[in-house]
């Protein structure tokens, strides 16, 4: 495989997978579900990862997101080799460099927006105010200040994977993974969602690896990558 | 405390249940400590600490074969001893048969000497003392059981003898404070109403009362004592009061075996019905965990807080518990103290408390341990795969 | 007791309302069984915590039962006891030889072959040591070899009776596991003699099965007594003792007191009562915990399938069904409990424990039976608790919306 078939632009890599393989064992069984994926992702890069259901395509993102292990080969994220960490720092190193957007948005029921957000930083040790300012920060930038107080159950989907976006940026992390980020949300608050992607993608540089099967979503991104079968297929470069 | 509203809030995710929960293990919790302090209140009453100084000497065939009053100018001859109080239970009651206290006939001129850790108590009046030391039928009633009749100084209390064919009249003469309450619910009068009145009792009594200078005495005493009395016609047997008193707590039979017996199947039950309260509420959050640790809660923190959590609410049911039981000692007290005298010093004690609490905070970290540890184990990416 | 009727009648007639329902609806109670299994864990610790509540229940009602037999399978309608008055207990009481010698010839007594159909009796207590190595009080008393026929339900098991002067006993077959010393054959003593253990006996539970027996004389001997406790006797019905009771009463030389036998024994069942009623408070207040816990369990298995109710309520079934359905869930989970408690109760069955009464200042042994009948009042009461814990979850479940069936989740 060859990586120069991926070019998602210059820049320094903040991702580099080389030859990296994954696999479940069933009973007997090994099911192989990616295999020799070489990629360079660079700092910056806002990629669609896209294939048929079963392609692998979620699998690799979270082992580029480090809470999944390949069976083979390395990963260098955000200048950390993952294998060598072990399942603690891997932790501390997701809560400092990684944050999640999930498609059912997984906000936690009990909490309210603002503790949703402030989840995460109760790791770094920030102290009250500066936890306060950064979710304040946060919020502000989905927009969404006016429902600090609101529970996940008094917000709209599109409310609630805008707090979502907003406690996955509240570390300030390189890199954000989006799994199906718009797959619950109607046509309105998808795009609403995905222009807020775009806009941390372009101002704020974060680097944006995102799962999706919707073309609509995919068009948002800087690359799409195809996957097939476990192997990588194809790069193609958005026209936007 | 960062984690502490993120754990109460977790709790109250159903209230309903962790209400339902909660009040199941207070009403457990409840009854372990009720059963404990019966336990411990009756091994108070055998480790008697101001009773180490004193001996009891009764007939050896049992407590209803009498010895000879002369027993007593061979006692007092012995170096060891301070000083000796004759004394008989009377078994009168007033008015009803079902109005239980202890009534003594008893050496007035010693009693006060013999005994007065209990009757030394605050405020005893010399004035009072002599009152009842000159009237031959006079008698001293403990307060509380003076309030539970209503009864004054100078009032006339009639006994009903069951034991013995009289029915003595006796005027109060003293009230008195004792530091147990067990010890307030005594009434004494003079011996000699009942050996005057009983001809069977002329020159006998049920029991010597012996005051000893110092604790250390106390082995050679007994041994002394029965040896000189052995293959008499009146044996004696010879005890600490605290063993005279093991005999009477031993009467209600197995009830330790009983109550540890209960409380050990009432810990299982708690164990087990927290363990499935905190493995369904555990189940139902498999999603939320696997979020919390991909955001960076690494597995060892996510079961710090579920174990929290779990001795958190077993705590919370714990401490409710036990306030209700002290809540309910006074209740205790007044029921079953009435019908056996040694309830009346029920009272549940901070060495209780403790235990319960521990107890609870073990049964929560236990029982919650193994679903918290089997969630934690769980690959992130099955739990974000859940149906939440 | 009409209180407790009208408390138990909504129970009764909910009761009933669901065994009609089991058989007029289509209650898809193989669902709920399977729900049941399909939720093993949840199902069978809930179960089991059932399970020990209803063991405590069993074991406590056992033992107030066993309190009880003791002293009222002691007595007979048609048989007195004279003692001192006031004195209420045979251990209180005497009476002194002469009044005793009138009260033997009494002419309102049965008499049969060999005369008047009469005990006189001395009651004494004795320290005597337990296997564990202290002393406890025991009764020791001295009857004649009428008080043997008096008390037809005392069986001679080894030996044979005790001869009068010769210091001789009988003792209890049930009091040997806790009491060592008393073994056929050995020595006892007591009164500044030895006694020889001749014989032992089995008195059907009752109260005798705490007391070493002798005979009157030679115990009123050893111990120095110069009269009697009391006298036991028979009359020809039931009905006569009433007459006995006013005879003696008013007798001037006499001045006696006449207890019907059966009230005397009734009377000193009370001394279990604060046992009685300890256990009694115990089991109410842990009955609570367990449906609490039941409740718990039900919501929650009313929770994780509302979709599924949502799907039989579209298929058609009324809410009323679902409410039967569920109640029978709850019920069923209980009773599994309730049959493994009683079973779980099994094991203190036969243990032999004692208890001394407060008013005799004696031992009392006795056995935990547990019965059939108990076991079943131990599956009754996890019916009771699977009716209460499960109501208000199957109420809920009733509830829900046809709608849920399609949501999502």
């Amino acid at each position: 495989m060859n990586t120069d078939r991926f070019d998602l632009g210059g820049g320094e890599p903040i991702i580099t997978l080389r030859d990296v393989a994954k696999s479940y064992w069933r009973e007997a069984l090994e099911i192989p579900v990616l295999q020799g994926i070489d990629l360079e992702i660079p700092v910056g890069a806002y990629i669609a990862l896209m294939g048929p259901s079963g392609s692998g395509k979620t699998t690799l993102l979270n082992l580029v997101a480090g809470i999944d292990r390949p069976t083979g080969g390395s990963l260098e994220v955000c200048g950390h080799e993952l294998n060598s960490l072990d399942d603690d720092q891997l932790a501390a190193w997701r809560n400092a460099h990684v944050g999640f957007i999930f498609q059912n948005y997984n906000l936690v029921p009990v909490l309210n927006a603002f503790e949703n957000v402030e989840l995460p930083l109760l790791l770094t040790g920030a102290g009250r105010g500066e936890r306060r300012d950064r979710v304040e920060e946060a919020l502000a930038l989905v927009n969404l200040t006016d429902r600090m107080g609101n529970y996940p159950r008094q917000l709209s989907g599109g409310q609630e994977q805008r707090v979502a976006i907003a406690r996955a940026i509240v570390t300030d992390p390189d890199l954000l993974v989006a799994d199906e980020p718009t797959g619950a949300l109607d046509a309105k608050n998808a795009e609403e969602v995905l222009a807020l992607m775009e806009r941390l993608n372009s101002e704020f540089q974060k680097t944006i690896v995102m799962v999706t099967h919707d073309p609509k979503a995919a068009h948002h991104a800087k690359h799409q990558i195809h996957l097939e079968k476990g192997v990588l297929d194809k790069a193609v470069e958005v026209n936007r | 405390m960062r984690w502490l509203a993120l754990i109460w809030k977790s709790l109250m995710r159903s209230k309903r249940r962790t209400l339902l929960i909660v009040g199941s293990l207070i009403l457990s919790v409840f009854t372990v400590a009720v059963l404990q302090s019966l336990l411990t209140t009756l091994n108070a009453v055998t480790n008697n600490p101001n009773s180490s100084n004193r001996l009891v000497v009764r007939h050896k065939s049992g407590l209803t074969q009498m010895l000879p009053r002369s027993y007593e100018a061979y006692l007092r001859q012995q170096s060891e001893v301070e000083t000796v109080c004759a004394l008989q239970w009377f078994g009168g009651y007033y008015q009803d048969p079902r109005n239980f206290f202890a009534n003594f006939a008893s050496d007035e001129t010693t009693l006060f000497q013999t005994f007065r850790e209990e009757f030394g108590a605050a405020g005893i009046s010399e004035a009072q003392i002599k009152d009842y030391l000159r009237d031959g039928a006079g008698c001293i009633v403990g307060e509380s059981l003076a309030k539970k009749n209503g009864w004054k100084v100078g009032d006339v209390v009639p006994l009903t003898g069951t034991i013995f064919p009289i029915n003595p009249r006796l005027t109060i003469r003293l009230i008195y404070k004792s530091p147990k309450p067990s010890d307030e619910n005594v009434l004494h009068f003079h011996y000699k109403v009942l050996e005057e009145g009983v001809p069977r009792m002329k020159g006998l009594v049920g029991s010597f009362w012996v005051r000893t200078h110092r604790p250390e005495d106390i082995p050679r005493f007994i041994e002394r004592v029965d040896r000189h009395y052995a293959n008499s016609a009146y044996e004696t047997l010879t005890e600490t009061e605290n063993a005279f008193n093991l005999a009477f707590v031993k009467m209600l039979g197995n009830i330790g075996a009983i109550i540890q017996g209960i409380t050990a199947a009432v810990v299982v039950a708690i164990l087990i019905v927290t363990g499935n309260t905190m493995a369904t509420a555990i189940r139902e959050r498999t999603t939320e965990i696997a979020v919390f640790r991909a955001m960076g809660f690494s597995a060892s923190r996510v079961l710090g807080l579920l174990l929290f959590e779990g001795v958190l609410l077993v705590g919370v049911g714990g401490c409710l518990g036990v306030l209700v039981a002290n809540l309910a000692a006074g209740a205790v007290r007044a029921s079953l103290g009435m019908a056996m005298p040694f309830f009346a010093d029920f009272a549940i004690l901070p060495d209780t408390v403790l235990a319960c609490l521990a107890g609870a905070m073990a049964i929560g970290l236990l029982a919650t341990f193994i679903p918290a540890y089997a969630a934690t184990r769980r690959p992130i990416t099955e739990g974000l795969r859940a149906v939440g | 007791m009409i209180l407790g009727l009208l408390l138990a009648a909504p129970f009764l007639a909910y009761l009933a309302w669901l065994i009609w329902a089991l058989v007029a609806y289509p209650i898809p109670l193989g669902y709920n069984l399977r729900s049941l299994w399909q939720r093993k864990l949840s199902s069978f610790s809930t179960a089991a915590a059932i399970a020990l509540v209803v063991g405590i229940f069993v074991v406590v009602l056992s033992l107030a039962q066993g309190l009880s037999v003791a002293f009222v399978s002691s007595g007979r309608p048609d048989q007195a006891l004279v003692l001192r008055p006031n004195a209420r207990f045979e251990l209180n009481s005497s009476i002194e030889r002469d009044r005793m010698r009138i009260l033997k010839v009494h002419p309102l007594l049965k008499r049969d072959a060999e005369g008047p159909m009469a005990s006189a009796e001395v009651v004494v207590v004795k320290l005597f040591p337990m296997a564990d190595g202290t002393d406890t009080n025991v009764t020791v008393r001295g009857l004649e070899a009428r008080g043997i026929t008096l008390r037809p339900q005392v069986r001679l098991v080894q030996g044979r009776w005790f001869r009068p002067g010769l210091s001789e006993v009988v003792v209890p077959r049930k009091m040997q596991g806790r009491f060592p010393s008393l073994e056929l054959g050995r020595n006892l003593r007591m009164g500044g003699r030895d006694w020889q253990i001749v014989g032992t006996f089995d008195a059907g539970g009752a109260s005798y099965e705490s007391e070493v027996w002798s005979n009157v004389n030679d115990v009123m001997q050893a111990f120095r007594r110069e009269s009697y406790s009391a006298m036991l006797a028979r009359l020809e019905s039931p009905e006569r003792v009433e007459g006995f009771l006013k005879a003696v009463e008013d007798d001037k030389r006499l001045k006696l007191e006449v207890i019907r036998e059966t009230d005397y024994f009734k009377e000193l069942t009370k001394a279990g009562d604060p046992i009685k009623i300890l256990g009694n408070l115990i089991t109410l207040i842990l009955t609570g915990a367990a449906i609490f816990a039941a409740m718990n369990t039900m919501y929650a298995a009313v929770a994780g399938r509302t979709k599924e109710i949502g799907t039989l309520r579209a298929l058609g079934f009324r809410q009323r069904e679902i409410l039967a359905s569920f109640q029978w869930e709850s019920i069923f989970l209980c009773l599994t409990g309730g049959l493994l408690g009683s079973g779980l109760a099994l094991f203190a069955n036969g243990i032999q424990t004692g208890t001394t009464s407060f008013e005799t200042f004696s031992d009392v042994s006795f056995a935990f039976t547990i019965t059939p009948g108990l076991m079943a009042q131990g599956v009754a009461f996890s019916l009771v608790m699977g009716l209460l814990g499960g109501f208000l979850p199957a109420w809920r479940a009733s509830r829900i919306p046809l709608t849920e069936a399609m949501k999502g989740g």
